[in-house]
């Protein structure tokens, strides 16, 4: 294209670019975190390690990648504009990092101090940026449920992250407060408010257009979001209520929207015209069928309470959250944005179209597809490991090793665009 | 004269590449109706910025109609 034509001002590519580069590295830690531990880790929710393991991929990994996405997502999927997005990512992503390290290290050592410390900066991180996404996406003249369910998903960060401020603040000054229930709520809000309604919300956007799918049916859309914030109320407002009669009657539902958007999205990719196996598809093809696992697990120990009295079957649904849904499927969409974002950077600089590389020289296929390999055989170990312990090590050496072949394909996606961007800059100072 | 491209069965970029590409050749008065399941808010700021005006139909079936022509005047 098409020096004749400008380009929109979507964020600098170096603000989704950090937050990426960034993500990986906390599942390594997260591996190697579980490869030292070895099979107490992984006995019950509770143990320090398990909490640290927890939370190096729900915020290390999951939030530091999601945020970053947003940042980029905002612009391009429903028209809205984050103010400063540069300024507000170089404040935001470096203090939250220092928050996450803080609150890994208040777990593992049992030093409330740095629990306390670690609150404030996430107060302030999170904040800031809640508020400067919030505002992108209350002032676009956008309409959609992809933006409505992205709406709701930045409430669901900020109640995530006001209850988590508050169980560290409690953990730390041993302060009375009901510290399993608030967990329950605080987990429900984190993984569902937050987590899995921004990923439906932009499933709904990119699964048909980049997986090539018929769209989300407007029934399914319109009523999956609304349903699931429902639910959430419900769920947290029986605690407060001190009404733990019924349990199962919001629990069961809650599962069923889960198998209801996991279901809806196979059926998608089953039903699609042109077969596509990149790995993205995959990757959500990993997300959706471990989300399916989830729900359908999360029913049987409803029904079956001996199996879910025991604490590992907490543990195996964490693993099939964090690990199989989220990680799977934020992997799978870096994949794809990564590429794009070079794609779309490169086209910002002016050059004729035909010197911009196609999207396919940006990762290469096989590096993707290997890594993926090597994540389902870290997930499966992580499974098994829940069970038979003695596999926590090796599931630990599996699971840091992907993340680590993740972090060098974006690092190595990050430097094919500085090559090309240098290659085109040249040629243009020579014309 | 109307010149078609249906992106609904295309990855992107590629649906942006072709519609870029057809706009070097877009007489005044002639239009260019893109197909495709969402809203392509990067090509919309590209036109808005470029002059070009555009309308947007959502078919029940889900497919998006955007018809491109350039500004009058």
């Amino acid at each position: 294209m098409h020096p004749s034509l400008s380009f929109d001002q979507a964020p600098p590519i170096s603000v989704p670019y950090r937050f990426f580069l960034v993500a990986p590295w906390f599942g390594v830690m997260a591996g190697i975190l579980l490869a030292w531990s070895g099979q107490d880790a992984l006995a019950s929710r509770w143990t320090p390690e398990a909490l640290a393991l927890t939370h190096l991929i729900a915020l290390g990994f999951m939030l530091q990648a999601m945020s970053g996405a947003m940042f980029q997502f905002i612009p391009v999927a429903v028209g809205g504009n984050v103010w400063r997005p540069r300024l507000v990512a170089n404040a935001v992503q470096p203090v939250l990092v220092l928050a996450t390290l803080l609150l890994i290290a208040g777990f593992l050592f049992r030093r409330p101090g740095l629990l306390s410390a670690a609150v404030p900066l996430f107060l302030l991180a999170v904040g800031g940026f809640v508020i400067a996404v919030a505002l992108a996406l209350w002032r676009t003249p956008a309409t959609g449920m992809t933006l409505w369910a992205m709406r709701m998903a930045i409430g669901g960060l900020a109640v995530t992250v006001l209850l988590g401020s508050l169980l560290a603040e409690s953990l730390a000054r041993g302060l009375a407060v009901p510290i399993v229930e608030l967990t329950n709520i605080h987990l429900a809000w984190g993984l569902g408010g937050w987590a899995l309604m921004l990923l439906a919300g932009v499933s709904y956007h990119v699964v048909p257009m980049f997986q090539l799918t018929q769209p989300y049916p407007l029934w399914f859309t319109r009523g999956f979001g609304p349903l699931l914030l429902l639910l959430l109320l419900a769920w947290s407002g029986q605690y407060f209520l001190d009404d733990l009669r019924r349990p199962v009657a919001i629990g069961l539902p809650l599962l069923a929207v889960f198998f209801a958007y996991a279901g809806m999205t196979l059926w998608l990719q089953y039903t699609r015209r042109r077969k596509i196996h990149d790995a993205t598809s995959l990757y959500f093809r990993v997300a959706m069928l471990s989300l399916l696992a989830f729900a359908i697990s999360g029913t049987a120990f409803f029904l079956v309470p001996a199996i879910g009295a025991d604490p590992r079957s907490v543990v195996w649904l964490g693993v099939l959250a964090f690990a199989g849904v989220f990680v799977s499927a934020v992997t799978g969409m870096m994949y794809k944005i990564m590429p794009f974002l070079n794609w779309l950077h490169l086209m910002r600089l002016g050059a004729p179209m035909l010197a911009v590389p196609n999207m396919k020289k940006m990762l290469a296929a096989e590096m993707m597809t290997g890594q993926l390999r090597l994540h389902v055989l870290a997930l499966l170990l992580l499974l098994a490991a829940v069970w038979l312990p003695g596999l926590a090590r090796l599931a630990g050496v599996a699971f840091a090793a992907s993340s680590a072949w993740l972090g060098w394909n974006l690092i190595s996606a990050m430097r094919r665009y500085q090559t090309f961007r240098d290659q085109i800059r040249a040629v243009a100072l020579h014309r | 004269m109307t010149t078609v491209i249906d992106g609904r069965e295309l990855q992107p970029p590629e649906p942006m590449e072709r519609t870029l590409e057809a706009l070097d050749g877009l007489a005044e008065g002639d239009d260019l109706l893109l197909l495709l399941y969402c809203q392509p808010h990067p090509l919309f700021n590209i036109l808005k910025n470029n002059g070009y005006v555009w309308t947007e139909e959502l078919l029940p079936e889900g497919t998006r109609e955007i018809r491109i022509r350039k500004a009058p005047g």
